[in-house]
């Protein structure tokens, strides 16, 4: 004890952890090690050939569905639906945001209504938009549309609501015409809610052709995966999947590389 | 260009903020507003600026701005406002865009502010790069570049430490002895107003009502830093005031 009173010790450090560390060799390392156990766990015979085929035999029918063009007709199919639905949902869903975040009247007309039809699971709208806009290519469009147009006005007027209300006093302050506000200041200042609101609306997006293709069509992405299904083509239901799973990350890199690019003030 | 606050009152919701405000600002005089946190000065400014509406009373400038005056009475705020998506000299451009100007004409006001506050080497910064002082900086730069007849400072200094703030007030003293503006200043350190103040005007809790107008008539340039005398006889005129305010705003 007199020993503690009179000498100085060392005090220990306490303050590690809890933050991140980027291992970039760890995630690569897990992916090859289950693909071995599924490989091997397929060659062994623990895992039925009925339930979970070989990966290289979805390696085989993803070959199959790029050597008969019909990866290019499926996916050519789903990706037009998708962008052309996605772009006119973010578009009008962003401009009716806009109105619904600027104008007082607007709100009080459209917001209830928007809160009103948000919630619908719009698969559920798929029937009545089949007989509306028939079994071709613009009921399904429509659903895309429709599916990321709320979601795009609730995330635009949102972002309106909290932009700082000093810097559109500034703006007033220096007598900025009501445009240059608008455009200079409430539209950049929303633009990063915008923005990570397109990664969930493009999420959306997918998750809809898919059922939309399930339920009624020839060609695309949901439609090889039902035929697959049908078939007890395990294989080519799989490269579906997968095909899918790339689709989703390619539109996050993409909406990423914008935001990069538009919001560099931030320095993320 | 001169100003006359005339019988002011406004209230917010049932909260009657400014009482029968009659106040004048001349030409080339810097006036300081003082007084208790909830006071209403900063509510005064902006009333002055047109920002808000008075319920009562009336706000009236005389004389007519210089024709390159672009913005007449322009602010400089506590909290600096700059657009974070903006360099320095883009925000700067910012208030410089709507009146028609040619790039090069925008430059060449934009080069000249940046030199008047030192901050030259900044242009192509980032605000969230600066310091606090620096943001004020491009504060003051911007609201130098409409040559305003008249600046409306809302605790210009309140943000930064005193070391910080001490470097610009002195800046500011230098600037208004270049160019002599008309300015309201608001702040609640007594020194500050005292260095700076031609007329220091003291408010008194909600509702805000002017207390006290103190002149100061020697020249900004030759104050001392402290006048200890002067501090003494606001604070003693603050001190009351500035407690019951304290209470207050714990009760509501």
């Amino acid at each position: 004890m007199s020993d503690k009173k009179n000498n100085f010790t060392t005090i220990s450090f306490r303050g590690g952890g809890f933050q991140f560390k980027n291992n970039y060799w760890i995630s690569p390392t897990v992916f090859i090690v289950l693909l071995l156990l599924w490989h091997f766990g397929s060659t062994l015979g623990f895992i039925s050939n009925l339930v979970l085929p070989k990966p290289t035999e979805v390696l085989i029918a993803f070959h199959d569905l790029y050597v008969t063009g019909d990866l290019y007709l499926h996916v050519g199919a789903s990706l037009k639906r998708l962008i052309l639905g996605w772009t006119l949902g973010t578009i009008i869903g962003i401009i009716i945001g806009f109105a619904i975040g600027l104008f007082a009247l607007v709100r009080a007309g459209l917001a209830p209504i928007v809160a009103a039809i948000f919630p619908i699971p719009k698969i559920a709208l798929l029937p009545l938009f089949i007989i509306w806009f028939g079994i071709g290519e613009l009921s399904k469009i429509n659903l895309i549309l429709f599916g990321t147009l709320f979601p795009t006005i609730i995330a635009t007027y949102g972002a309106i609501d909290n932009v700082d209300r000093s810097l559109i006093r500034l703006g007033q302050s220096f007598n900025l015409s009501w445009f240059s506000i608008t455009r200079k200041i409430v539209f950049t200042a929303s633009l990063p809610a915008i923005l990570s609101n397109m990664r969930i609306t493009a999420a959306i997006a997918i998750i809809l052709i898919v059922a939309a293709e399930l339920i009624a069509a020839e060609k695309g992405i949901g439609a090889y995966i039902q035929m697959a299904g049908s078939l007890f083509a395990i294989d080519r239901l799989l490269a579906g999947i997968i095909i899918l799973s790339c689709l989703g990350l390619i539109a996050n890199w993409l909406i990423g590389l914008t935001e990069r690019k538009l919001l560099k003030w931030r320095n993320l | 260009m001169e100003l006359a606050v005339k019988n002011v009152s406004k209230t917010y919701g049932n909260l009657l903020v400014l009482n029968k405000i009659n106040l004048k600002i001349d030409e080339g005089q810097i006036v300081c507003v003082i007084g208790p946190s909830g006071c209403g000065k900063s509510t005064l400014l902006r009333l002055i600026g047109g920002l808000e509406n008075p319920d009562t009373g009336s706000i009236e400038a005389r004389g007519i701005p210089p024709s390159d005056c672009l913005n007449p009475l322009t602010f400089i705020f506590q909290d600096f406002s700059l657009l974070p998506w903006r360099t320095v000299e883009k925000n700067i451009s910012l208030v410089l865009e709507d009146h028609g100007l040619s790039t090069s004409n925008r430059n060449e006001i934009i080069r000249s502010v940046l030199r008047r506050t030192k901050l030259t080497e900044f242009s192509d910064r980032w605000p969230r790069e600066l310091s606090g002082g620096m943001k004020q900086r491009v504060g003051i730069a911007r609201a130098l570049a409409v040559n305003p007849s008249v600046l409306l400072m809302d605790e210009p200094l309140s943000a930064l430490d005193s070391q910080t703030s001490e470097i610009l007030l002195v800046d500011l003293i230098e600037l208004w002895e270049k160019q002599r503006f008309t300015s309201v200043y608001i702040t609640h350190n007594l020194s500050e107003a005292i260095r700076i103040g031609h007329k220091i005007v003291v408010m008194s809790r909600r509702p805000g009502e002017i207390r006290e107008t103190v002149n100061i008539d020697s020249e900004i340039m030759d104050r001392e830093i402290r006048n200890i005398e002067l501090e003494e006889h606001l604070w003693n005129l603050l001190r009351d005031e500035a407690m019951a305010a304290e209470w207050e705003l714990k009760n509501e």
